[in-house]
């Protein structure tokens, strides 16, 4: 983050409704965007409650959508959306992705969760990950990880997502008005423009135009 | 700006690095060229440096290999040491990531070649260097309270844990682990000691300061409490340390800082939980947990989950009647502790409380000084030393800011400007303690300017002769006892009437313009000239006493009064003079005297009164304007002004024979010889001094061939003698 954009990911349980539609809305405003899921394998509804339908992390959201095409209950999800984000999906990218096994990703300077069952999964495992012995050569980095509690349907994932979007935004503004107030040394004290000594006033002031969105955070290694 | 040549350096640099990069064999002598400009003093160069050696160390074998890396690492800790020093953040970032490979391999190499003192001593320093500034602001200086400072500066505070979770990780054993640690070190190595676990010891404690703090710095405490997992997992020894802090740690008990707010505060205990829940099961999960610690963790999850659960289904910034259970820590700092003012005036230097405090504006230079000073006095005594230091510390840094952005050469025009209202502000900026300001040396007049100058307030005397001030007399009346202190009702004018400018100037004349002539004794006779600058002004004085005496010849009649007063002064400041003159000259006379035959003389104080009265006083400069004076007047008196003649006569000081043979020339004139002659007779019966003078002139007319003189003399002679 220091001298590049901000690299940002998304998590929900199943990388398919919260952390996608934040995903898509992040990646439209033109952020560096990722996104995963934190469950064991991608469950979406299925025709009852009891009876989901479950797929393997990685298996192509072109697959998910025409399996959910051919079976029977196909007017059942396409009223309830289902159709129309896996849809979505599509056009995001390839397929949902597993965040336990992303390494491959890259790292990231924001992780954003969308349930605190996923936030204390992605700390968990960035715990985890600190204990696994390392190359010598590997150096880890900070994480700044916020949860932004969502409720998992259609309506929910779109007014988080653009919560999720002013937050973003908040971070990115204050991270460029302190790489130039840097330049100019046009601050008091440096402390105003380290990203980590202001980012409990961020959160807060975010916070207070978006009562209904509850979070978390997390300073992690990664 | 970048200089010219520290952009060409960089750009040379850069190929350096390309080239490294596209080549392993020689990116190890790329990075030992570039050690060197570690100590450039060029910011923007070491900046450079400290990205690249980053950068080199973070490559995998695929750059470097791994044995030319070892010895690279050894290579980088004096560029490293230096880096860990300059206040910068991004240096310092780079420093702290590089130092992580560099500790591991240069410590792991120490521990393989034993007896390479200096490179353990240097890992060591560097080690030193990065732990110590976790409890500091470093880079950035510190604030005025501790309180803030934990507050500020998280990056690298939280960039540091990295960096001392390492070490506690190398410097202690870890059982059955393939990971490097002091288990793998010979126990009989002669510089790494087992005992080193003791520090690492000591540095957990250092971490885990951060979590008995009475404020919940939330990034910090919860980067910390993520990078705990790896010491609990790994260090068996250190866990009941670790799991005693973390059960004992409660959001509940932490006092809200003063710098943050109630909902900061209360948003901050819900993240402090949570990852405080996330730590534990973690190490539940992993069974880290000591089992009689078991029970107590898994209620204190039980307790995190409930709270959290409580607080999710509410609002956390809505206010709740458990708000009133917050408790603010105690504030030390200062309200206003900016470092620039934003205002240059000496208020806005010394302002430490809220700038709109009304009470600011409350001048105390109202209350009396004794007031004042008890207030100060009993206000210096409460403040403690520390704080007082700290106070201070921000009105130096203000008045530093103030010096620094504002140029010399602004300061010269403002000067050059000199309103008054821009006065104060000079000083402000210009005042050194060390400059002294003198005024130069007003250039000497000469004598033909002094009486030019005495010319000119000669005639403004006259000038205001002309004016009726009779007006101003009222108003001063009316205002003087209040206006004016009694010291200056003691002079001779305590009012100005339409007669005090002949007053002050005829003093000017007479006493403003003497001067003693040491070099020519009264008592002796001695040819010697008068100094020049007697002369000069006595030559003044008489400026002044020739302007007087025309004034008086302008209108003899009406203006005797002014002679006599004149003449009065004239006689009695220079007697005065004299007087004193002579007394000196006699009591120095006596002095030697007595310095010769100690014992012959007895009291000289006496002694010199006595001589002083035998000693006629002269009155040289009286004599000699009286007698103008006479002069001047006789020929113009008429047969009717004999009464202002006699009293002219009457009202002079002194009179000697010289200046009553003057009337001699009155006698002879037919017309007025009677007012010759009523003189005389007036001199003989009330001035007795003249007496013999006038009866000498009455002797001479006797012999007269003039009848009608002859006859009045002898007359006059029979009855005086």
């Amino acid at each position: 983050m220091e001298d590049g954009n901000l690299k940002i990911c998304t998590v929900c349980a199943s990388n398919n409704n919260r952390s996608m539609e934040s995903h898509k809305q992040l990646r439209d405003a033109g952020y560096d965007v990722k996104s995963f899921g934190t469950g064991s394998a991608v469950r979406l509804p299925g025709p009852s409650i009891d009876k989901p339908n479950v797929y393997e992390f990685g298996t192509p959201y072109e697959n998910i959508y025409q399996d959910l095409m051919s079976q029977e209950c196909r007017k059942m999800y396409e009223s309830n959306g289902l159709i129309h984000m896996i849809d979505r999906n599509r056009h995001i990218k390839r397929a949902p992705e597993k965040w336990h096994s992303n390494s491959y990703a890259g790292k990231f300077d924001l992780v954003i969760t969308c349930e605190e069952r996923c936030f204390d999964s992605v700390l968990e495992d960035l715990m985890t990950r600190l204990c696994i012995k390392t190359k010598d050569n590997e150096v880890k980095q900070i994480v700044h990880i916020i949860n932004v509690d969502i409720k998992d349907d259609n309506e929910n994932a779109v007014i988080g997502g653009k919560g999720i979007l002013k937050l973003v935004n908040m971070i990115h503004e204050f991270h460029n008005k302190s790489k130039n107030d840097r330049i100019n040394k046009s601050y008091e004290d440096e402390s105003s423009i380290i990203l980590e000594d202001q980012m409990i006033r961020i959160l807060a002031e975010w916070q207070k135009e978006h009562t209904h969105l509850p979070t978390l955070y997390s300073v992690a290694y990664y | 700006m970048a200089s010219v040549s520290t952009n060409a350096i960089i750009e040379q640099l850069n190929q350096a690095r390309n080239l490294a990069f596209s080549s392993k064999e020689a990116f190890p002598q790329v990075l030992r060229q570039v050690f060197q400009f570690v100590n450039n003093p060029d910011q923007k160069i070491q900046e450079w440096c400290a990205v690249f050696l980053r950068e080199s160390f973070m490559t995998d074998e695929s750059k470097i290999s791994s044995s030319d890396k070892v010895d690279l690492a050894i290579d980088a800790l004096d560029g490293l040491i230096v880096l860990a020093n300059i206040e910068d953040t991004h240096i310092l970032k780079n420093c702290i990531d590089t130092a992580l490979v560099v500790f591991k391999l240069v410590f792991r190499y120490v521990a393989e070649n034993d007896g390479c003192t200096q490179v353990w001593l240097k890992l060591n320093e560097l080690k030193n260097s990065l732990t110590s500034k976790f409890q500091s602001t470093f880079p950035l200086p510190p604030s005025d309270t501790d309180e803030h400072d934990q507050f500020r500066n998280l990056d690298i505070k939280i960039e540091l844990i990295k960096f001392i979770v390492l070490v506690i990780d190398y410097q202690s054993r870890t059982p059955n682990s393939s990971s490097f640690s002091l288990s793998h070190v010979n126990s009989n190595h002669s510089l790494i000691k087992q005992s080193i676990e003791a520090e690492a010891f000591g540095l957990l404690d250092v971490l885990l300061k951060v979590l008995t703090s009475d404020v919940m710095v939330t990034p910090l405490v919860t980067a910390l409490l993520n990078h705990l997992s790896v010491i609990a997992k790994r260090k068996p020894q250190f866990i009941t340390k670790i799991v005693a802090v973390v059960e004992q740690y409660s959001t509940e008990t932490k006092l809200q800082s003063n710098y943050e707010t109630v909902e900061q505060y209360k948003m901050s205990k819900k993240y402090v939980d949570r990852c405080l829940k996330v730590l534990i099961n973690f190490m539940l999960k992993n069974q880290l947990v000591p089992s009689n610690y078991t029970n107590a963790l898994n209620k204190k999850i039980n307790l995190l989950v409930s709270r959290g659960e409580d607080i999710r289904k509410k609002n956390v910034l809505a206010s709740s009647p458990e708000d009133s259970n917050i408790r603010k820590r105690k504030f030390e700092g200062f309200v206003n502790s900016s470092k620039k003012i934003k205002t240059n005036d000496y208020k806005s230097l010394y302002c430490l409380t809220e700038p709109d405090n009304e009470l600011n504006n409350f001048d105390l230079s109202t209350l009396p000084q004794n007031i004042l000073v008890s207030m100060t006095l009993s206000a210096l005594n409460k403040a403690s030393n520390n704080k007082l230091n700290k106070a201070l510390d921000i009105i130096r840094d203000r008045c530093k800011y103030t010096l620094e952005n504002f140029t010399p050469a602004d300061t010269r025009v403002k000067k050059e400007n000199d309103g008054a209202d821009d006065e104060d502000d000079d000083d402000y900026y210009d005042y050194r303690t060390e400059t002294e300001f003198t005024l130069p040396p007003p250039t000497e007049l000469s004598f033909q300017e002094k009486k030019n100058h005495i010319n000119v307030i000669i005639k403004n005397f006259f000038r205001l002769a002309e004016k009726d001030v009779s007006s101003y007399d009222e108003k001063q009346d009316l205002n003087g006892a209040s206006s004016v202190s009694k010291e200056l009702t003691k002079i001779a004018i305590k009012s100005w009437k339409n007669s005090s400018w002949f007053v002050i100037l005829t003093r000017l004349a007479s006493r403003g313009m003497r001067q003693i002539d040491t070099s020519k004794p009264l008592l002796k006779d001695d040819d010697t000239a008068e100094s020049k600058d007697v002369v000069e002004n006595e030559g003044i004085s008489n400026l002044i006493r020739q302007a007087i005496f025309d004034y008086f010849l302008d209108d003899v009649h009406a203006r005797v009064d002014f002679i006599i007063e004149w003449l009065n002064e004239e006689w009695y400041s220079e007697k005065v003079f004299n007087e004193d003159r002579i007394y000196e000259e006699l009591k120095e006379k006596y002095l030697e005297e007595y310095e010769k035959k100690p014992l012959s003389t007895e009291n000289i104080e006496s002694k010199v009164q006595e001589e002083l009265e035998t000693h006629d006083i002269p009155t040289p400069i009286y004599n000699m304007w009286t007698g103008k004076v006479l002069d001047a007047i006789i020929p113009f008196l008429e047969p009717g002004d004999r009464k202002i003649f006699i009293r002219l006569l009457s009202d002079l000081p002194y009179l000697n024979k010289d200046l009553v043979s003057r009337i001699k020339s009155l006698l002879y004139d037919p017309g007025r010889s009677k007012i010759g002659f009523l003189s005389l007779q007036f001199l003989i019966m009330y001035r007795p001094p003249v007496k013999g003078a006038c009866l000498e002139i009455l002797g001479e007319l006797s012999q007269s061939d003039q009848e009608d003189l002859k006859d009045e003399a002898i007359k006059l002679l029979k009855k005086y003698e």
